[in-house]
């Protein structure tokens, strides 16, 4: 049974203009299909093109070339948006209202009645700890407790797939935890999220599969494993002479002596077989370390090579 | 139920705002002030009116006009932009809201806040002629009572301490301040908030000589540009001065013959005003990026 496919993005573009005429290609080309279920990584640097591609897959912004589809419907679709929720990055409410009012009102946006309402509100302000404080105004309220009001209104139609925009940026590790957890549960719950982050590390522990955009084009995509394939191997070895070293040195990316031990970072799985076979009854074998690249180390590099 | 939901938001945001908090303060207390004003002036009778009633009522309207028109732009002005700014319009529009639900809302909101400004301020106006005339009838002033002798339908003359002409005159700057917010609120989705403040006042003082403006269309010698030009902003500003009824309700003899079929013509003319501000506010709206 084939697993629907909850976003499918078809040669997105975005170019906009500036005010000299110049024209800036904020989202170029990029195509990409989330499946239902999925946990789903967007990273980039800052302007790679992340927000306005959740902007675009929301309705908000529109594209100047391709097209996106969410649900199965056109991205924007008032009926898809039914099954779907968003949080931004640094939420902004109406100040002047309390906890609960400001999640009343995001309940009303989905017709949803006085009664049904009220048992809602105070249902979310539950799951998200903030009982004791809906009654506060939401001037009142710290950065960890807004964010939990914008997850607590993301939740409120019990969406199907979930746009989460840089989560935990700027929270203390608890609140962090808390969203961290979050993200565990719903993809128990079998929902969609769409994560764009820049805590690499949460992505790599949440998701199944990451996309990278770099300045508007997506460089990479694929499940962890396609992604950090087992990277280099560090061979070292003891009493290296001159000859040997000259034999394995062609094989390595980079080597590094340290007193009587020689590290040779080997790249190819082929290369550490033949440099140990070449090591063999003329140096002593000490560690064989194959190296698991990181999702941060994957991305340096790509940001990297993207600016040379 | 949405739009609804828009719009009560709107009205608690908006009547936070300190600075429409200010001009209303400021109005309503010039307003009752006026009537100390009006206690320096002597009982001259005009027309049957006290030069006293004349003062307290032309600078009523005056005070409610003037602030309920800055009330209209700064609330017009901010409407939508500061959703922008303040960001609260990502997480509406990512729910399912369609576009013309959340303009109509901010506009009914707009609206709604626009009647409680001016309903203060029109109670306040009109609670002070009461006052003055309750104050007068025990003083026994001669001129001012007569100001408020009306000709009963059977020809008797009778005392009426409430003058339903003020509502009549409340109302009238009503529609004015809802036609304003509309051009303002529609301008708001093209211009910058300041371009747009004086794009509004503009606006609200060529409508406000509307007359001179449909002359300068008709003037003789005029190059056909010029008709022209002056024409298309006679009909495509709204006529402002149409909704000014001081003269009327102040000086009877330029009452208007039917005040019921001026009143609903000019509603009318509004009403249909707004609406088509408010359709092109949408079409505009529901291309925009946000």
């Amino acid at each position: 049974m084939s697993v629907a496919e909850a976003i499918v993005v078809d040669g997105l573009c975005k170019e906009y203009k500036g005010r000299l005429g110049d024209r800036v290609m904020a989202v170029n080309n990029i195509s990409f299909s989330v499946q239902e279920g999925e946990i789903f990584g967007f990273i980039g640097p800052n302007g790679a093109g992340k927000t306005t591609t959740i902007k675009m897959l929301l309705g908000l912004l529109f594209p100047t070339a391709g097209k996106a589809m969410v649900l199965g419907q056109p991205a924007g679709d008032i009926e898809a948006k039914e099954r779907i929720s968003y949080l931004p990055e640094s939420p902004y409410f109406y100040e002047h209202m309390t906890g609960a009012e400001c999640l009343d009102f995001y309940c009303q946006l989905f017709r949803m009645g006085s009664a049904a309402r009220k048992t809602k509100v105070a249902e979310l302000l539950e799951r998200v700890g903030l009982s004791k404080d809906g009654k506060r105004a939401l001037r009142q309220y710290s950065k960890g407790m807004l964010q939990r009001v914008g997850i607590a209104q993301a939740l409120i139609n019990d969406p199907d797939l979930l746009f989460f925009d840089e989560p935990t940026s700027g929270l203390d590790p608890i609140a962090h935890k808390d969203i961290q957890d979050l993200i565990l549960s719903l993809r128990q719950q079998g929902k969609t999220v769409f994560l764009s982050s820049h805590q690499l590390s949460d992505v790599e522990h949440v998701c199944n599969r990451v996309a990278i955009i770099n300045r508007g084009e997506l460089v990479k995509i694929g499940t962890m494993d396609e992604l950090l394939h087992a990277g280099r191997t560090i061979v070292t070895l003891s009493n290296v002479g001159d000859e040997l070293m000259a034999e394995i040195k062609p094989l390595a990316s980079h080597v590094a002596v340290d007193a009587d031990l020689t590290r040779f970072y080997v790249e190819a799985d082929e290369d550490v077989h033949k440099a140990i076979e070449a090591a063999r009854g003329k140096a002593t074998l000490v560690s064989v370390v194959p190296q698991r690249q990181t999702l941060e180390d994957l991305f340096v590099e790509i940001v990297r090579e993207g600016r040379k | 139920m949405i739009i609804w939901a828009i719009a009560k938001t709107t009205v608690g945001d908006a009547l936070r705002k300190k600075v429409l908090q200010v001009f209303l303060v400021v109005a309503i207390a010039l307003i009752v002030l006026s009537l100390s004003f009006s206690q320096t002036l002597e009982f001259s009778s005009r027309n049957g009116i006290s030069a006293d009633f004349m003062l307290l009522k032309s600078f009523g309207l005056g005070m409610m006009a003037l602030a309920g028109i800055f009330i209209s732009l700064i609330l017009g002005v901010s409407l939508i932009p500061a959703e922008f700014e303040r960001r609260t319009i990502y997480t509406i529009l990512a729910k399912p809201v369609k576009r013309y639900e959340f303009v109509c809302g901010k506009f009914l909101g707009a609206l709604m806040t626009l009647g409680i400004t001016t309903g203060l301020m029109g109670v306040t106006f009109i609670l002070t002629i009461v006052a003055k005339a309750i104050a007068a009838q025990h003083l026994g002033a001669g001129p001012t009572v007569a100001a408020l002798q009306t000709q009963s339908t059977t020809g008797a003359e009778s005392v009426a301490i409430f003058d339903w002409n003020m509502v009549w005159g409340v109302v009238m700057n009503y529609l004015q301040f809802m036609m304003l917010s509309s051009v303002v609120l529609l301008f708001s989705l093209i211009f910058t908030p300041t371009v747009n403040f004086f794009m509004g006042a503009a606006v609200y003082m060529v409508g406000f000589m509307s007359s001179i403006v449909q002359s300068l269309g008709n003037a003789e010698g005029a190059s056909a540009f010029l008709k022209g030009l002056f024409t298309a902003v006679y009909y495509v500003l709204p006529q402002f001065d149409r909704f000014n009824v001081s003269n009327q309700l102040l000086h009877p003899e330029t009452q208007i013959t039917n005040m019921g079929f001026y009143t609903l013509w000019w509603g009318a003319y509004g009403l249909i005003y707004v609406l088509i501000t408010l359709v092109v506010a949408i079409l505009i709206f529901e291309r925009k990026e946000v």
